[in-house]
């Protein structure tokens, strides 16, 4: 039952979200639409649980006597959202937009940015031409660092169409095999997953 | 000299050369290159009242690179008087796209609800994707501030994609993959893309196939957008900036390098 | 000044003296963010799915059959019971099961079938020849070869993963310089920030 029951359910969504593919029958489209929004619903649950198992962790550490400062404002930025959309809703103006754009966008963008200086540490450190592979790898991104930049032009008219070369064609076919690759992986794991051959998402509960 | 202290240099050095090369303010003329060009003549030539759909499909983490690639796009669509439907399938694009719309919208004197409308967010974007090939009204019963899709009347006539010209994804990831996928796989949906730098390579398969329309990537394709629409932002701004940074990384490699030779060659000496 | 561009000020300037060390006010500001962050896409969850297209055509549109995704949905909070957590994989199966089901028919026309063709492109036509048609094709077979791990790679099959990764090179070489651009123009929005908006030091 704890086995057998998800894994029918799977079968069962799964093909019937293969086979609507090839009918446009009505009854098939309903059933279609019907069960995307269902997905869209537990989705969103799954959120829901998430946040609730990040609260019960945070408390957790907190009766520990854990990082309480870091906790209580993890916390209270949880609680402090849902309550200013409550009181002033989330249109323009509303204090729920306001603490979006002055307090969460800016602080996310400048966490992100940090890895600018990672990036040229990195570049410094690991970006070395140890053997032929390296010295191709390190040639490409010294052309294209150069062609994607305004100077490229004042250096030759050909660089920015070289750089668009290599991108275009030797750098777009690996890419398209990793594609195809992933592509016919994710077919055969898809297979796998609605036929109850694969089932690791039954584990770890 | 310890790897802490090298570190540190390299972390001012960029900080310096970034806070340095922004105080110049350098013209380098008229940018343009094929994919961008693409994507702006595309637009230009729709007929005025088509429809298209943006849709802010990243993270606020992005948005120092996505929000001059977004404006120019969308002064674009309202200044060739285009009606765009705006989505997000990223929670937190939802707020971003909605301050977007809203402010250039008000640039152009553009109504809510007959010229534009912005619907919001759904989750699991696969689901979404392809709910409104079905019925975009299903999907999006009300917009993002809860007016009923009825009340909109630029909504009135859109069913699903049929009804939708372009699809313009602004992407900080993989969710530019869905809409090429679902939406244009199973539905015909022509898709664009505004992406971040990062992701450029990642699509060129998909540019190549012609399953991606035409892609506007990075700051540079900002400046580039910026330069044909004659409005200068954000991303002509950090032009110089783009490309001290650029040549930085360049020198740190070349030095980094020039290091890693001398050491292998007193380490065969000694042998 | 505006007390907004005051706050995410300092709160940017907070989060920089990372590149110092860890140290607590970076913690503090990174708690807030991630409290923030979860506090504000509950909300957007909340008011655009869970109202939007739930409880409001469940309790006010006469939609019943919404039970059904409730009660699934509901199903997912047995995982704080362990007992009862194996209910929870009743909504995974669904969502994994029709994401596997959707995935199929994409997978095989857009990513590999699409994929493939485009890959095929004249070689000589009346524009002469096309040496991009060669480098496509070779850079293509040639990768493929270096992961397809069923075969020893020795002989011809090894010469051509050989040459498989020169062209993974040069993708993760562009690749590589794609990303510091991006990564650069993130760092260029903050010191835009920093210094047009925050120190006005820029008209």
């Amino acid at each position: 039952m704890k086995q057998r029951l998800p894994v029918i359910i799977c079968f069962l969504a799964g093909a019937i979200m293969f086979l609507q593919y090839f009918s446009p029958h009505p009854v098939a489209r309903s059933v279609y639409s019907a069960i995307l929004d269902y997905w869209q619903i537990i989705f969103a649950f799954t959120l829901l649980v998430g946040v609730a198992a990040y609260v019960k962790s945070n408390l957790k550490q907190i009766s520990r006597g854990q990082d309480i400062p870091y906790r209580l404002v993890a916390i209270a930025g949880i609680i402090l959202m849902p309550i200013l959309a409550i009181i002033g809703g989330i249109k323009i103006d509303s204090p729920f937009l306001w603490v979006f754009e002055n307090v969460i966008a800016p602080m996310q963008a400048t966490v992100f940015s940090l890895l600018a200086f990672f990036v040229a540490s990195a570049s410094f450190r690991g970006f070395r031409a140890r053997n032929l592979q390296a010295s191709i790898l390190l040639g490409t991104a010294l052309i294209v660092l150069v062609g994607r930049v305004p100077i490229a032009d004042m250096i030759s008219e050909y660089f920015p169409k070289l750089t668009f070369w290599i991108q275009n064609y030797p750098s777009m076919s690996a890419r398209r095999a990793i594609l195809i690759g992933i592509g016919l992986g994710s077919m055969t794991t898809a297979f796998r997953v609605i036929l109850g051959i694969e089932r690791t998402y039954l584990k770890g509960e | 000299m310890t790897p802490a202290g090298i570190r540190w240099i390299i972390f001012a050095g960029l900080f310096a050369v970034v806070t340095l090369s922004y105080l110049v303010v350098v013209d380098f003329g008229s940018l343009s290159s094929p994919e961008v060009q693409k994507s702006y003549d595309y637009l230009e030539n729709l007929p005025e009242g088509a429809v298209v759909m943006v849709s802010f499909d990243h993270e606020a983490s992005s948005l120092p690179e996505i929000q001059p690639i977004a404006l120019a796009i969308l002064r674009h669509i309202f200044r060739s008087n285009l009606k765009p439907v705006g989505v997000s399938l990223f929670a937190e694009g939802t707020a971003i796209g909605y301050r977007l719309m809203n402010k250039t919208a008000g640039e152009f004197g553009k109504k809510y609800g007959t010229d534009y409308v912005f619907m919001g967010f759904k989750p699991q974007q696969i689901a979404a994707i392809l709910g409104m090939g079905e019925s975009i009204k299903n999907i999006f019963p009300e917009d993002y501030l809860g007016t009923p899709v009825e009340k909109l009347p630029l909504m009135a006539d859109i069913e699903n994609y049929d009804d939708i010209e372009m699809v313009i994804s602004i992407a900080d990831g993989s969710l530019t993959v869905h809409w090429i996928e679902y939406a244009g796989a199973k539905y015909g949906q022509p898709v664009m893309a505004g992406l971040t730098a990062a992701m450029i390579t990642s699509y060129d398969p998909y540019l190549s196939s012609g399953q991606l329309f035409s892609v506007v990537g990075g700051l540079k394709g900002a400046a580039e957008y910026e330069s044909l629409i004659g409005r200068k932002g954000g991303g002509t701004r950090g032009m110089m900036a783009q490309t001290t940074t650029h040549l930085y990384v360049i020198v740190l490699i070349i030095i980094g390098n020039i290091f890693y030779f001398r050491s292998k060659t007193k380490s065969g000496a000694k042998q | 000044m505006d007390i907004g561009i005051i706050i995410a000020g300092i709160l940017t300037l907070a989060i920089f003296t990372f590149l110092y060390r860890d140290n607590p006010i970076y913690r503090l500001v990174e708690h807030l963010l991630i409290g923030l962050s979860i506090g504000y896409a509950l909300v957007i969850y909340w008011q655009t799915t869970l109202v939007d297209i739930l409880f409001r055509p469940l309790f006010t549109g006469g939609k019943p059959v919404l039970l059904i995704p409730l009660v699934l949905g509901l199903l997912m909070f047995s995982r704080f019971n362990s007992r009862l957590s194996w209910l929870s994989r009743i909504p995974i199966a669904f969502m994994i099961g029709a994401g596997a089901g959707v995935a199929i028919p994409a997978m095989l026309y857009a990513r590999t079938l699409k994929q493939v063709s485009a890959s095929v492109m004249p070689l000589i036509d009346d524009g002469g020849f096309h040496i991009e048609a060669l480098v496509v094709a070779l850079g293509l077979l040639s990768t493929l070869a270096y992961f397809y791990f069923s075969r020893e790679h020795e002989g011809l099959m090894g010469k051509a993963a050989r040459l498989g990764t020169y062209f993974l090179m040069v993708f993760f070489g562009a690749t590589f310089a794609y990303t510091v651009m991006s990564r650069m123009s993130t760092f260029i929005g903050r010191i835009d920030f920093l210094l047009t908006d925050f120190l006005r030091l820029i008209g």
